[in-house]
């Protein structure tokens, strides 16, 4: 099917969101400020939970809340990501199938991507992802020469420079949040972080 | 690198307390651990007595959580050399080895011990947490359910069995666990809410109503569970959208739901107060909330 382009701010956010909760599970929704049509845009992604990835009730309720703020900002949710708690296993689970299944619905070129725990060291030579594209009604293995990363070094280094300073811990997901509703799942504060660093490698991320 | 003492101003008393405080409330911030563990243990170790025993087994532990193994390494021979033959120190080997995922060899380690002492529930449980890290879940679950029918009362091991029923969507047996969990302590607000979600996952209108009543219970225990007030308000609002129930009944849900939405509105409104951080997350519920329609 289509290209599908992954920002920096995206990527970055997915990674450090799996690094901040190791032993758990964790998953997201992929957004796009884009419009619909063409190539598919990850603009950004909304880190989710890191606990009970298949009970229902909360995620019904970030779904709906992301649609909110999505309908507010102009986005639209384009994907989903999980990255599971056993690096030995970057297959897609039934509820990240469920999930993405129901993204689908709304966005038909919806992509799902696992992030492959095994492969995620701060020196790896090509981005720990892999991503599924719904196929008739199957998901299945998207080809890698249609997904795109600009600019990969300096978006490897701003995710390892985030690691290394410990302002990982800036990041909030849903879980979080409703464990303490101070906190902004929409990351204002680390998106801004992330553009800091990202600005002299690159004009427009 | 600034040792931890400089950087928080803390003196080595209050960083052995911090550990002590750690290890009592059972906390995996293993990176925390390792840092004031690793300088308590070089600069002051002469000063903490028979602490240091203790403090060698709980740092190297988090030392193995941060693939520290030469520090793991290092407190391992202090405990091996203080506490020769110990069972205890014993397990502590066996799980360097499985951080190093050399699991055959720690599963000789526990079989050994089992050997000695049959009735070790560590061992058995490092046994299950193996299964666990391989992917074999079917056979984890095996176990522990084993397990659980000669340690009926181990908490830890039903929650750790919820949560692997959790993962394979085994929700009826999910909540079992959690209803053990539910009988021994009635007044934990978590497991209440843990499995009030299990019951909305199951669906259907009667799972739905006993979902509403566990949100409402742990709402009681803890009324600033903002994941039980949230329940409360989705399983309401569905029980009364249903076609299936009477007037009455979906009179009574949209009370509850009403309410729920107001509780929420005000938790809200305070956080919202003083920090701009969170106005976007704050505006997401208001228009979420907003759209609910009670006819």
């Amino acid at each position: 099917m289509g290209e599908v382009e992954l920002s920096c701010l995206a990527y970055v956010k997915m990674y450090l969101h799996a690094c901040l909760f190791p032993r758990c599970s964790v998953n997201g929704l992929l957004l796009s400020s884009s419009p619909a049509g063409g190539a598919v845009c990850v603009t950004d992604c909304v880190p989710l939970l890191h606990t009970h990835l298949p009970l229902a009730p909360i995620t019904q309720l970030a779904l709906t809340q992301v649609d909110v703020w999505c309908a507010q900002t102009q986005q639209r949710i384009v994907g989903y990501y999980q990255a599971n708690a056993c690096v030995s296993d970057s297959s897609p689970t039934p509820c990240a199938l469920k999930i993405a299944d129901k993204i689908a619905e709304q966005c038909n070129n919806a992509v799902l991507l696992m992030i492959d725990g095994g492969k995620m060291s701060p020196d790896y030579r090509v981005p720990p992802i892999v991503m599924y594209e719904r196929k008739d009604t199957r998901w299945t293995l998207k080809d890698k020469h249609t997904i795109m990363l600009r600019q990969w070094e300096e978006t490897r280094d701003i995710a390892s420079q985030l690691l290394d300073s410990g302002d990982h811990s800036l990041l909030v997901d849903f879980d979080s949040h409703l464990d303490d509703i101070t906190r902004d799942w929409t990351n204002q504060k680390l998106n801004a972080k992330i553009a800091e660093l990202a600005s002299p490698a690159n004009g427009n991320v | 690198m600034a040792s931890v003492s400089e950087m928080y101003d803390v003196t080595w008393e209050e960083m052995r307390d911090k550990l002590r405080k750690w290890r009592e409330d059972n906390h995996r911030n293993s990176e925390q651990i390792v840092d004031v563990g690793e300088e308590l243990i070089n600069e002051h170790a002469s000063k903490l007595g028979d602490d240091i025993w203790i403090i060698y087994e709980q740092v190297m532990i988090a030392a193995l959580d941060c693939s520290r193994d030469d520090l793991a390494w290092t407190c391992l021979q202090e405990l091996k050399r203080q506490f020769p033959g110990s069972q205890r120190v014993k397990r502590l080997a066996g799980m360097r080895l499985e951080a190093l995922e050399k699991y055959e060899d720690a599963n000789k380690q526990y079989d050994s011990i089992l050997q000695d002492d049959p009735t070790n529930t560590a061992a058995r449980k490092r046994k299950i947490s193996i299964l666990k890290a391989q992917g074999k879940s079917a056979e984890a679950i095996r176990e522990l359910n084993e397990y659980l029918e000669q340690f009926v009362g181990d908490q830890e091991a039903w929650h750790e069995l919820s949560e692997l029923y959790i993962n394979e969507h085994d929700y009826g047996k999910a909540a079992f666990c959690l209803e053990e969990l539910m009988m021994t302590n009635p007044h934990n607000h978590l497991y209440c809410e843990q499995y009030a979600e299990v019951k909305y996952t199951q669906g259907g209108l009667e799972n739905l109503e006993l979902s509403r009543k566990y949100f409402a219970q742990a709402l009681k225990l803890n009324n600033r569970n903002m994941r039980a007030l949230f329940g409360l308000y989705m399983s309401a609002s569905h029980i009364a959208a249903s076609p299936k129930v009477n007037a009455t009944v979906k009179k009574a849900n949209v009370k509850y739901a009403t309410w729920a939405t107001n509780q929420i509105n005000r938790a809200y409104q305070l956080a919202g107060r003083g920090t701009k951080e969170n106005k976007c997350s704050v505006k997401a519920v208001e228009e979420m909330l907003e759209s609910i329609t009670m006819s």
